[in-house]
């Protein structure tokens, strides 16, 4: 059995009622870092989990599961746990699956596992829970895996689509659901909710109305998850990829859950000038990395100053000083002066605005892309925090750093 | 420490020079340079050369210009200091003379910056200029640089759009009557208002045009001048200052600490004050930067420049004009050449002979700001007495 102690629930701020889009600036990795750190602040009851010390919230393994990982090769382990503001010594699995697979990563968890799905496409959105020793119990139920390819997608990313949604509706997870019920006879419960199909598929199916979930990627079942959870209901969860179907049973108890979900809003109206590829030096790229995606500032021992980024210093007597330690910075601050880029500039999505922002009480400013605005809205003076965001991609490279995430993003264009 | 003086100047019309190599360039600036000494130039006097170059786009710059100015026998120096680059190059030249080492020496500055396609641009010199892990990326290009002080600057001072428009209005009538410069025609305040818009707050007309060119200037001792001219223009003062690289590493953005600092190693060389000055060739890359150069040179006090603006003061005819070649804005800005032109002006405007003359001018200043916005070069120059 496995006990849940907290879910967490992220969706990016543009879309419709109809589906969420990620961000230009948002990818599998940073949908995951906004769930999991929501969970983790969840379960400890904090504003941020913070870096340094080892496993906020007693997380010691990340399972993430997507379709839609950034690196294939080398991995996105590093940026995760960063991003998570844990400890780079903690084991993270990377799971490739949808809704099934994010149940399966659910019931396979020992306690103080951070489970995380995230999806980009068709929807964006990611949700995360967090097992523990007690919290809200859940127990595997059911498992069938059939195969009904009807979207492919290659390991070079080329999709095929059969173009037939009467055959998977009919043959998909419905063929595969009442197959798994005529195995546990005329006993079995209608589902509470039905993960990884549209809304009219669930609502068929399902006993009473099913939670109506933003996504039909491995995060629906962890949505699915949350809606039970906030409703105190238990039964049976069901996920669907294709033909694919897993099941669980929630069978009692409570989990702490956050919802992370603005308003959704219209995506700003952009344009992409193509060109050379950004350059990158990887070199420079591992040098910050840790300061960059931890968003950690160097405090000097001799003087206690905080540099961002870190830095050796020369004192006036010509001394050299390297010994600086890491210290997480304020995520919260006031913008002291920006602007919008309007010209195209080729390889970025333009317009964009550019911030300074004053993080709170620690003197230290910061140069950062706004994200979860409209281009243009920001002001000096506004305030809001630092979320972590893919800065750019260059030559192949995601490049992850913080952006700035006005607290009350204005539309109209000022 | 001997005084040195300009006794020659020359430049190459700034334009989109497509026709036109840095190899053509140079030569081109070096002759009229030669040719503008008034008692002529011996190319064999010349013992030394600085050069000025932000990007080369035809080899290294200092064998460049040995090679196309045939100066294969002398020592050549390629100083690049982004865009104060000009500027540094005459404070070089002028400690290679006031040492006591040379007595004739040559100043060059020279870029071409149309020499790749104009989309490439902005990741190019973005690359030269700001840190590869945290700034390159974010795509903070060069108007943006400037554009993050103006924003600041706006919010604090009771500047506004519209005396940023009137500081292009002026430099680009400025440059009308200049046959070097790059936009010869009038525009409007609402022209400028109504343009679209480039990095806020700057549209399209509160950029300084992509450039090409070359200038030059030929410095003696003064001691020796008078073997080339009689009416040198004496360099009174030169100062550099520097500033801190990343933008959030400056506290206050509505200065230039820079500048400040440039100027004061310049005035305090020279024995000057800002009240001194008769007519400035100012860098004004972008219009507010114009603006916040007034009060960091000391023309007037801070958050107080949208007054001279406003009384047409930094105008010709005015009591300090600024820019009467027409700027960076108008005129043109090939970087590493943009402060040796405005030497260039400045030697015309001291001796008389400016196409767009400040009457009676006797002190100028010349002023770059850039390394988006870390490095200031400033120079003072003091004309030849009147001569009955």
């Amino acid at each position: 059995m496995t006990h849940v102690a907290a879910i967490a629930t992220y969706l990016p701020c543009w879309g419709s009622a109809r589906g969420r889009v990620a961000g230009g600036d948002e990818d599998a990795v940073t949908l995951a870092v906004e769930a999991g750190r929501a969970a983790i602040d969840a379960a400890t009851g904090g504003g941020s989990a913070g870096g340094g010390e080892a496993g906020p919230g007693g997380v010691q393994r990340v399972v993430l599961v997507s379709r839609e990982l950034p690196l294939l090769e080398g991995g996105n382990a590093a940026v995760l746990l960063a991003g998570l503001g844990l400890d780079p010594e903690i084991e993270v699995s990377e799971r490739l699956g949808g809704a099934p697979a994010a149940l399966d990563a659910l019931t396979s968890a020992r306690p103080r596992t951070l489970v995380i799905a995230a999806d980009v496409q068709p929807c964006a959105g990611a949700a995360a829970a967090l097992v523990a020793g007690s919290g809200l119990q859940v127990v595997p139920a059911a498992r069938l895996a059939r195969s009904l390819p009807v979207r492919t997608r290659s390991a070079a990313g080329e999709v095929h689509d059969y173009g037939d949604p009467r055959l998977l509706r009919e043959r998909g997870a419905l063929a595969s659901l009442a197959s798994l019920a005529s195995l546990a006879g005329d006993g079995a419960d209608k589902p509470l909710a039905f993960a990884g199909v549209d809304a009219r598929q669930a609502a068929a199916v399902c006993a009473g109305q099913p939670p109506a979930l933003p996504t039909t990627g491995a995060s629906s079942a962890l949505f699915a998850l949350a809606a039970l959870a906030e409703s105190r209901s238990s039964g049976p969860l069901f996920a669907a990829e294709q033909a694919t179907v897993s099941g669980v049973r929630v069978v009692d108890g409570a989990a702490l859950v956050r919802r992370v979900e603005p308003a959704a809003r219209p995506v700003p109206a952009s344009t992409f000038t193509p060109g050379k590829e950004i350059p990158v030096s990887l070199a420079a790229y591992e040098r910050a990395f840790s300061a960059k995606v931890r968003f950690e500032a160097g405090r000097q021992a001799s003087t206690g100053e905080l540099d961002f980024p870190p830095r050796y210093r020369v004192g006036q007597d010509g001394t050299l000083h390297t010994d600086y330690t890491l210290v997480p910075l304020p995520r919260t601050g006031t913008v002291y002066t920006g602007v919008t880029v309007r010209v195209p500039v080729p390889g970025l999505p333009t317009p964009y605005s550019l911030v300074i922002v004053e993080l709170d009480d620690v003197g230290v400013r910061v140069l950062a892309g706004v994200t979860g605005a409209s281009p243009g809205t920001v002001q000096i003076g506004d305030r809001g925090r630092m979320v972590l965001r893919r800065v750019a991609v260059r030559s192949g490279v995601p490049d992850y750093g913080y952006a700035f995430c006005p607290e009350q993003p204005e539309e109209a264009t000022l | 420490m001997r005084e040195v003086a300009i006794v020659g100047a020359g430049m190459t019309p700034f334009a989109e020079h497509f026709s036109l190599g840095i190899k053509d360039l140079l030569p081109m600036a070096f002759a009229e340079c030669a040719a503008s000494v008034d008692k002529g130039l011996d190319v064999a006097d010349i013992q030394a050369a600085w050069f000025g170059e932000l990007s080369t786009t035809d080899g290294f710059p200092a064998g460049i210009l040995a090679d196309t100015c045939g100066l294969l026998e002398v020592p050549v120096t390629h100083v690049e200091n982004a865009c104060a680059t000009g500027n540094d190059a005459v404070r070089n030249a002028v400690m290679g003379i006031a040492s006591g080492f040379y007595d004739v020496v040559l100043v060059m500055g020279a870029d071409k910056v149309r020499e790749s396609a104009s989309k490439d641009t902005f990741w190019e010199w973005a690359g030269m200029t700001r840190d590869m892990a945290w700034d390159y990326p974010l795509g903070l290009v060069a108007p943006a640089n400037f554009a993050l002080h103006v924003a600041r600057y706006l919010h604090e001072s009771p500047a506004t759009r519209e005396h940023m428009a009137m500081v292009a209005v002026k430099n680009h009538h400025h440059a009308v009557s200049n046959p070097k410069a790059q936009l010869r025609f009038d525009i409007t305040v609402d022209q400028v208002l109504n343009a679209p818009v480039v990095v806020e707050p700057f549209g399209l007309y509160d950029c300084t045009p992509q450039s090409d060119g070359a200038a030059a200037l030929l410095l003696a001792a003064a001691d020796v001048a008078d073997r080339y001219t009689n009416r040198p223009v004496r360099i009174r003062g030169v100062g550099l200052g520097l500033d801190r690289v990343m933008h959030q590493h400056k506290r206050d953005m509505t200065t230039f600490p820079a500048t400040v600092r440039a100027a004061k190693a310049a005035f305090g060389m020279a024995g000057l004050t800002p009240a001194d000055v008769d007519v400035a060739e100012v860098h004004d890359c972008f219009t507010g930067v114009e603006m916040i150069s007034y009060e960091d040179l000391g023309f007037c006090s801070r958050f107080e420049a949208y007054k001279l603006v406003e009384a047409g003061a930094t105008s010709v005819g005015g009591s300090l004009p600024v820019n009467p070649s027409g700027g960076l804005k108008a005129k043109g800005h090939p970087p590493g050449a943009t402060g040796v032109a405005q030497c260039v002006e400045l030697f015309e405007q001291l001796r008389g002979s400016a196409a767009n003359q400040v009457d009676g001018a006797r002190i100028g200043l010349a002023h770059n700001v850039g390394g988006p916005t870390a490095v200031s070069a400033v120079t003072l120059l003091e004309g030849p007495a009147a001569v009955g």
